[in-house]
């Protein structure tokens, strides 16, 4: 075989693993029913009480003190879209944690790491089958939060804001293959993901503008990519502004997201062949 | 030897039973054991012991600093109106506080049954003399002092870095509010932990209720501020007026949102969340067993 | 081994045992919309156990024998109160398993499962433990017998390490320990040889003897293992599709089957209709069966046939092997093992679940 067509061989098989990890992981999904059901309303109730705390402390629908800050003193839509956006998080970072972890458990991980492709596409794999599921859910809460919260939101802002959601999943694939990468590893991953989801939680600005929190604070929450992507979606939904006004932050974005995804990909390269060689594979 | 000679045993069997101090002995070392249990099963994950420490104060700071970020500082002319206080972050802290531990019933006692399955173990403890509920209540009882050490980080973290107004004389009466509401919330998580054994997906239902008592507890915000409809179903969960009377003991200038007797409130749902909860784990436990439900995941 | 006859009383008696399970067909989220009705039918109910009757004397070792599915392990739950039967009763060391549950758990010392029943983060001294405190032992009795058994199965050295850094058998020893804490009149032992090497299912099978001799526990034991019945057991009991077949002495069942009539071939790659020729060519036998094995691991197919005229015309039948190319491995004509009983009982094999 030529060169090329080897090549091509390559590529296509290695798309061909992408493809059938997707269908494999929606077809398990579908098996639940009630956990789609699950996804797609009930994160809405995690951030009721933030919408009725605000309500208690600032007697209204709008706080004057976060329009100081945010330039909109409408929290509800704040909170919602803080919260639609990490959900993200929860499910590239736990999600694909959790899905190696089922793999382990039900022994087919062994089977899959001995398999002759290259494992980085079975992640990539997983990824996008979370980002699908993610989005299908992410789709029905704002769709609810719509109805529910009578929040504004134009088609026209979606285009840009589903090219913001896309940066966001790559550097949360870069992200989630660095800790594959752990996970082989050690067999406590489930504890990084927690931890690494404590530290998005903290210091991105999920709930609460990021200049609220003291400046060594707002460092550390510019190292993490979803910080920029709510940044710049709430300019984008609340502000009314374009891409443009925003150019700084999605070039940060976009940086954050080639550094992970090298990063993730060479580290996990690295450390399943170390794993291989000294046979701590899939002791879970 | 000639199996003749050898006498035979037929009910040679010591094992206490029935309503005695002997059985009550036993049944309550069978918890112990259980608690002593899953303490060390704990510390195989020292990571994990870690990281479920610090983690009261990771769910309690975005809303202390959303709270804060609100009014501009830490005080809320809206709170104060409405609940005679307007200290945003004592307020705060003493709703989340008591948050963990609903955790303890919705999802350590909720997911105790589900997790001796996941190790395998469920069958082998289900043929043992003691009661099953004795060893949900000894992994009851791991979660809740595991909580308390959360929350002492969490008291301390929060007094050091925001600082917090309490009444020290207000301590003892929390207390004993606080051992009540623990009470019903026992009985609660063991009706949880009965829609374990028979819920595949059980901790959709665990994060389901999880929620639900979250947003009928004035944790975050004052009773008033829900609906009448919600006001009037946050009765029937103890955390309601277990709060109500925990801040009023604790908080400054704090007058309490009607709820009446507290302490005989909390005392009337601890006894009904803990007859309805064995009634519903004796009723599930016998399904279970039934439909032969004990090995499915 | 003599067993008292005399006693009317049974350590382990079932009457009229009946258990059935509805299975809910899982037709998937578009299951409504497949056309075949008999698809979409939801629950599909299997009979585990129909009215079975079994009478297990004081000190008796006794072997349940059926391939997986034939209700082995449901006989186990029920007698040990995990399952509630739907009819009949089960009596446990005269405690009734529906009435007298905790009675029942206090007299029996169960191994199901096996490794997997027991903490992998704690050690063996620590599950051990814990498992006395749920038998209600007191607890000087407890570390006294923990010690006892821990010297017993020669676990001493290594009884503070966790059962993660076992071995598949010595933690199987570690359950079999746990079963023996409270020193039950009753064992029951579901499988618990499956997955061992050799060498430790042989000291378990030694231990399980010594068990039921020198200390007179009755041991109810379920295998498919059928040498390991044919060694062990007093009394051998065939279920299959939740009924007893037949129960004796491993000795008298064998007997059914008279001796010298079991002609077995060890065959490779034999094509599937290979057991249809050689019947035709044999009208007389009694039974033909191919049992598949496991070639890749070296373990050959077998032809059993039992009765008829088989060791006279073999000639044929290796001429009829030859001409489908089946690599002949062996051949024996020997004396009937408790398999060929089953088979010849049931038609069935004791290592599948299918007839």
């Amino acid at each position: 075989m030529s060169q090329q067509a080897t090549q091509q061989s390559v590529y296509s098989s290695n798309l061909s693993v992408i493809w059938n990890e997707v269908v494999k992981n929606i077809k398990t999904l579908f098996a639940y029913p009630t956990i789609i059901v699950f996804w797609a309303i009930f994160p809405i109730f995690w951030f009721i009480p933030f919408i009725l705390q605000g309500e208690a402390f600032v007697g209204g629908l709008e706080s004057s003190s976060f329009a100081e800050i945010t330039g909109t003193g409408e929290y509800i839509p704040f909170i919602v879209i803080g919260a639609i956006l990490s959900s993200y998080v929860n499910t590239l970072l736990y999600g694909m944690g959790e899905n190696i972890r089922k793999e382990a458990y039900q022994g087919t991980l062994d089977y899959v790491l001995a398999a002759p492709c290259n494992k980085a596409y079975v992640l990539i794999g997983k990824a996008v089958s979370e980002s699908l599921s993610s989005t299908i859910f992410a789709i029905s809460q704002l769709t609810i939060s719509v109805l529910l919260f009578g929040m504004n939101i134009t088609l026209g802002v979606m285009v840009p804001v589903s090219f913001i959601i896309i940066l966001l999943i790559l550097g949360l694939y870069g992200m989630s293959l660095l800790m594959a990468a752990f996970s082989l590893m050690y067999k406590q991953s489930y504890d990084l993901s927690e931890s690494i989801g404590y530290i998005f939680y903290i210091f991105a600005p999920v709930r609460y503008p990021v200049e609220s929190l003291p400046i060594w604070a707002q460092i550390i929450g510019k190292f993490i990519p979803l910080t920029y992507a709510l940044i710049i979606v709430r300019s984008l939904m609340l502000l009314g502004t374009d891409l443009s006004a925003v150019y700084l932050d999605v070039i940060t974005l976009l940086i954050i997201d080639i550094v992970l995804l090298l990063a993730g990909l060479y580290l996990f390269n690295k450390i399943e062949k170390k794993t291989r060689k000294s046979g701590i594979i899939s002791h879970h | 030897m000639d199996k003749r000679k050898r006498k035979h045993r037929l009910r040679e069997v010591n094992c206490p039973t029935g309503l005695n101090w002997s059985n009550l002995k036993a049944e309550l070392k069978a918890v112990w054991e259980s608690y002593i249990k899953d303490w060390k099963i704990e510390f195989a994950y020292p990571v994990s012991f870690i990281r479920q420490l610090i983690s009261p104060i990771v769910y309690l700071l975005p809303f202390m600093l959303y709270g804060i970020a609100l009014v501009g500082g830490r005080y809320s002319p809206n709170l104060e109106q409405i609940v005679g206080t307007g200290d945003v972050v004592t307020f705060t802290f003493t709703g989340y506080m008591l948050m963990g531990f609903i955790g303890t019933a919705v999802w350590a006692m909720g997911f105790s049954i589900r997790r001796e399955r996941w190790f395998g173990t469920l069958e082998s403890i289900y043929v043992t003399p003691s009661s099953r509920l004795g060893q949900v209540l000894g992994m009851a009882l791991h979660s809740t002092v595991h909580q308390m050490l959360g929350t002492i980080i969490q008291f301390i973290f929060i007094y050091v870095t925001f600082g917090i107004g309490l009444k020290i004389e207000g301590t003892l009466p929390a207390l004993a509010i606080f051992a009540l509401m623990m009470l019903a919330l026992y009985g609660f998580g063991i009706v949880i932990s009965a829609l374990g054994l028979i819920l595949r997906e059980g901790w959709v239902v665990s994060d389901v209720l999880y929620s639900i008592m979250m947003i009928l507890s004035p944790v975050a915000y004052p009773l008033v501020v829900l609906p009448t409809i919600a006001q009037k179903a946050s009765a029937l969960f103890p955390t309601a007026p277990a709060l109500i009377g925990i801040r009023t003991f604790l908080m400054e200038n704090y007058h309490a949102e009607a709820f009446g007797n507290v302490f005989l409130h909390l005392l009337l749902l601890g006894t009904a969340w803990i007859l309805f909860g064995v009634l519903v784990f004796r009723l599930t436990d016998g399904y279970v067993r039934k439909r032969g439900m004990l090995k499915k995941f | 081994m003599v067993i008292d006859k005399e006693s009317e009383e049974f350590s382990i008696e079932t009457i009229d045992l009946t258990k059935k399970f509805a299975k809910k067909r899982h037709r998937g989220i578009f299951g409504f919309l497949r056309k075949n009705k008999q698809e979409n039918k939801h629950t599909e109910v299997t009979v585990a156990l129909d009215k079975l009757n079994l009478s297990i004397r004081p000190g008796e070792l006794f072997g349940l024998l059926g391939p997986n599915g034939s209700g082995k392990t449901t006989t186990i739950k029920c007698l040990s109160t995990i399952l509630i039967p739907d009819e009949g009763r089960a009596i446990v060391n005269g405690f009734d398993t529906q009435k007298e549950t905790a009675m029942v758990r206090a007299s029996l010392g169960m191994v199901v499962g096996g490794e997997r029943t027991l903490y992998w983060k704690l050690t063996a001294r620590d599950n051990l433990a814990y498992f006395a405190s749920l038998y209600k032992m007191p607890r000087k009795k407890a570390k006294r017998r923990i010690e006892e058994l821990l010297e017993t199965f020669h676990l001493s050295d290594r009884a503070d390490e966790r059962l993660e850094d076992y071995s598949t058998g010595m933690r199987q020893k570690v359950a079999i320990a746990r079963a023996l804490l409270h020193d039950p009149p009753i064992l029951l032992l579901d499988e618990p040889t499956l997955g061992l090497d050799p060498g430790f299912a042989r000291q378990i099978r030694s231990q399980i003897r010594e068990l039921s001799e020198k200390q007179g526990k009755t041991v109810l034991l379920t295998t498919h293992y059928m040498s390991e019945a044919d060694q062990l057991c007093d009394r051998v009991a065939f279920i299959n599709n939740g009924r007893i077949v037949a129960v004796d002495t491993p000795n008298r069942l064998k007997a059914r089957v008279k001796e010298k009539e079991i002609v077995e071939i060890a065959v490779y790659s034999p094509p599937a209709d290979i057991e249809r020729q050689i019947r035709l060519l044999l009208a007389d036998a009694e039974v033909v069966k191919l049992i598949r094995g496991n070639e890749d691991e070296g373990s050959p197919s077998r032809i059993k046939i039992i009765g008829g005229t088989a060791e006279e015309h073999i000639g044929t039948v290796i001429d009829t092997l030859r001409q489908n190319n089946v690599r002949i491995g062996s051949l024996n004509v020997g004396f009937p093992t408790l398999e060929d009983v089953f088979i010849k009982l049931t038609g069935a094999k004791l290592t599948e679940g299918e007839t």
